[in-house]
């Protein structure tokens, strides 16, 4: 039993602990009336999240293995300001740990080697979404009346049920950890994306690049020659399996039977690209393109139809309901009032 | 001071990978979605609330790009990109609802629609 547990990457009463400790210090920041013991929850998560990172790190150098620092500090960035975003009773604040959340998250994608995905993220969430939102914040917002500048509106300055939902929230993640916990899954090095052989069947134009700018470099290749291209369908003539090149002298070339404007070339073992890395770009968009071209297609849908729905949604005239009306009247009467009284 | 940095500055950057394991990300994804599971049901405003389901978005998308990464492909990363377009379409969408909300009722109470459970 005790080697069961030591193999796992965390003590599984030192994960519960965690878990329990993380959910009062959430249940404690939660924004209620009255003096609420924001600060004094927000530590206890914080020193929750420490109990998890003490029980990974512990058993990382165990195993001999020095996790990233980069991988905590962005972690615990992201579920900080998720916290904080949750609790913050002021709208405006929790939209702006969100962003934190997004940038951290961001931050663990580059950890991650997404780097395209993690710009994508920063500039689309951070940049455009979000600052929908503040918008939608702004507008949505009651003015503030004129004696209490800082007086939150009832549904922000308490939350509904807060030890229910903590409870079931940090029960889905126990349990969710439990699963996760039972046995490590390390991640492969990255190796890159292909052989050579590979990339030239999905970009050859890379592959192109790369022979011609060393071709020319060891003037096997003169100037004002280059590798033969079929201009209508793309084909490079590139011939893996015997490591030679066409090169042409013409614009346009149909094959290597073109007699005095072609000739075959041997690319030297050493010359041939044997490791070529795809970048990231490459590889999501080889992905996207190529093996998902119906995602592009549904995506595009779903924007059109979020596009009219939106705009048939803004345009409708809405009708103050009697309640709400009456109480506009008052306010609008009240001002007059006071206008008459200054 | 300047030997340590010298010495930070000839290490491998960000190291690459290999020492963590796809269970870190994991946790911090799970974790982040519960964060979001519970602001969504304790929340009253509904601008937050619709703030929260963008956290637990933002958790599906971690472990997707972990996951892409534990496999060495690039599904994971294309899923993101439909996951970010399903995001943009239901701030639009949400967001348009809300102040369509908001001026009905000059509030933003979750609490106030109760009548549409039936």
């Amino acid at each position: 039993m005790n080697t069961a547990i030591a193999e796992l990457p965390i003590n599984p009463l030192l994960l519960y602990v965690a878990c329990v400790l993380g959910a009062i210090g959430v249940i404690l920041a939660m924004p209620r009336k009255g003096v609420s013991p924001m600060v004094f929850g927000g530590l206890l998560a914080a020193a929750a999240g420490g109990l998890i990172v003490l029980g990974l790190t512990s058993h990382a150098e165990r195993h001999a293995q020095t996790p990233s620092i980069f991988f905590y500090i962005f972690g615990l960035l992201a579920l900080g300001a998720g916290l904080r975003m949750i609790t913050h009773p002021k709208p405006v604040y929790a939209a702006l740990y969100f962003i934190l959340t997004i940038i951290a998250s961001s931050g663990l994608y580059l950890l991650l080697s997404a780097e395209f995905m993690a710009f994508a993220l920063i500039i689309i969430y951070a940049g455009a979404i979000l600052i929908t939102y503040l918008f939608v914040i702004m507008l949505a917002t009651l003015p503030p009346s004129e004696d209490d500048m800082d007086a939150l509106a009832t549904y922000d300055a308490s939350a509904r049920e807060p030890i229910v939902a903590t409870f079931a929230g940090f029960t889905l993640l126990a349990v969710l950890t439990t699963m996760l916990f039972r046995g490590t899954l390390s991640l492969p090095v990255r190796h890159g994306m292909d052989s050579s052989d590979a990339i030239l069947s999905k970009l050859p134009g890379k592959v192109e690049d790369n022979l011609s700018a060393s071709l020319h470099a060891a003037e096997l290749m003169t100037p004002e020659e280059h590798i033969a291209r079929q201009v209508d369908v793309g084909r490079v003539w590139i011939d893996s399996a015997r490591r030679r090149v066409l090169v042409s002298r013409g614009e346009n070339t149909a094959g290597p039977d073109q007699g005095e404007l072609v000739r075959w070339v041997d690319v030297p073992a050493e010359m041939w690209p044997a490791d070529m890395v795809g970048t990231n770009v490459e590889g999501v968009g080889l992905n996207l393109l190529a093996d998902h071209p119906m995602t592009i297609e549904i995506a595009g849908v779903i924007l059109l139809m979020a596009m009219l729905g939106a705009t048939v949604l803004a345009r409708k005239q809405v009708d103050l309901e009697e309640e709400a009306k009456a109480r506009q009247a008052r306010h609008l009467a009240l001002d007059v009032v006071a206008e008459d009284v200054g | 001071m300047t030997d340590a940095v010298l010495m930070l500055a000839q290490a491998d950057f960000p190291t690459p990978m290999g020492v963590l394991t796809l269970n870190h990300y994991l946790f911090v994804s799970t974790a982040m979605f519960a964060l979001g599971l519970i602001g969504f049901m304790t929340r009253r405003n509904l601008i937050i609330m619709f703030l929260c389901t963008e956290l637990m978005f933002q958790a599906a998308g971690l472990a997707l790009i972990a996951f892409g990464r534990y496999h060495l492909n690039f599904d994971g990363q294309t899923f993101v990109i439909f996951i970010l377009t399903i995001a943009a379409a239901e701030a639009a969408m949400a967001l348009a609802l809300v102040v369509l909300l908001f001026r009905r009722r000059e509030s933003l109470d979750a609490d106030l629609w109760a009548e549409l459970k039936g």
